[in-house]
């Protein structure tokens, strides 16, 4: 954190709050925005009313997990197995919150993060790693709120315009409306970099299918316990050690 | 369009708050675990798995058993779409995920739109 230098001198919160809004308008907003218009298309074709698809962009904010929720009712999934299946997609916050929260001043640390913690997604969290190491510690997080509640604001129109459009245009829009999630998460796989996540994306995505074709309600879960699990074993014993280990 | 939803709204309701208090509970677990858990350690390393594995199942299941209106879109023409699109992904170092999403949903619009899906 201290090799590179300090390139955002903030001279305070306000100003960094704003530092995030500016950085949010751009690639950030048009990625969440768009998975949003999506999600919207999705709930209206599958017949979940406006209310409902809205309260999900709102409250969850987390598209795998909101795609998750409704791939399993439409699948018609127990209700047991629709709220373990989408905390564990959800997974990923833990991971995305300990490596970015530490980064905040000792006195942001406490108050007022759990507030904050809300606004975390995907885009905003990789640009923050990013971003972060340029500024002082004490002007992180209103600089992460920024960015994260100009993200958030976008949730609720983008999925009822999604919606409403779903509803108006032609088959073909909304074909496409639809398919923006899966695309994007098909595009986000090609940019990981490390290996074991890259078995994993791997196993899950062969897994995936043939644990639909043997149980749909709990194909998700076993997907991503099995698929996950052995890449992690196969990463941790093949690639990520290759000290010589007990070969019995 | 024949509704594909079977639970009721009292489930369907049930579902999405529990979802919204699991995914809020794993965002306020990594608040309270914040610089006590090493990042570094094997079970973050499993989870980080476990949770790329289920977020690649559902991908293509989306993809390849896609349930309403995507279904009516023909395999192979689904799959060409994801083609081209990384395709246009990797092709080079900078990122490319706006240009590539736009190119390849217009791929997808222009062949419902041509051949009806």
């Amino acid at each position: 954190m201290t090799t590179e230098s300090v390139t955002h001198a903030y001279t305070s919160q306000k100003e960094a709050f704003w530092g995030g809004v500016h950085e949010a308008i751009g690639a950030p907003a048009i990625v969440l925005f768009a998975g949003m218009v999506g999600f919207g298309a999705m709930g209206r074709t599958n017949g979940l009313d406006l209310w409902y698809t809205g309260f999900c962009s709102t409250f969850m904010f987390a598209l795998p997990g909101q795609i998750v929720l409704l791939d399993m009712i439409i699948t018609h999934s127990p209700l047991i197995a629709i709220a373990i299946a989408v905390s564990l997609s959800s997974a990923r916050f833990v991971t995305m919150t300990l490596t970015l929260f530490p980064q905040f001043s000792d006195k942001d640390k406490s108050r007022g993060s759990f507030g904050a913690v809300h606004l975390l997604a995907m885009t905003a969290w990789a640009v923050s790693m990013r971003e972060f190491p340029k500024m002082k510690p004490e002007h992180r997080r209103s600089y992460f709120v920024g960015l994260g509640l100009f993200c958030w604001m976008l949730a609720l129109p983008g999925t009822a315009l999604g919606y409403l459009l779903a509803g108006m245009v032609s088959k073909s829009i909304t074909v496409g409306l639809i398919f923006i999630n899966p695309l994007f998460f098909v595009l986000t796989f090609t940019e990981i970099k490390n290996s074991w996540s890259k078995l994993a994306v791997f196993l899950g995505a062969i897994l995936g299918p043939i644990f639909y074709a043997l149980d749909p309600d709990s194909s998700l879960l076993l997907s991503g316990l099995v698929g996950g699990t052995a890449a992690y074993w196969i990463d941790k014993v093949y690639i990520r050690k290759p000290q010589p280990i007990d070969q019995s | 369009m024949d509704n594909p939803i079977q639970l009721n709204n009292w489930q369907l309701w049930t579902a999405l708050i529990s979802a919204c208090i699991g995914t809020y509970f794993c965002r306020s677990v990594g608040v309270i675990l914040s610089g006590r858990v090493d990042q570094n350690s094997e079970f973050f390393y499993w989870l980080t798995c476990v949770t790329y594995a289920m977020v690649a199942a559902m991908t293509v299941r989306m993809i390849v058993l896609p349930v309403g209106l995507l279904s009516t879109v023909p395999l192979i023409a689904r799959l060409a779409v994801c083609a081209v699109t990384v395709a246009i992904m990797v092709s080079g170092t900078k990122r490319r995920l706006g240009p590539a999403l736009l190119v390849g949903i217009s791929c997808l619009v222009s062949y419902v739109y041509y051949f009806g899906g």
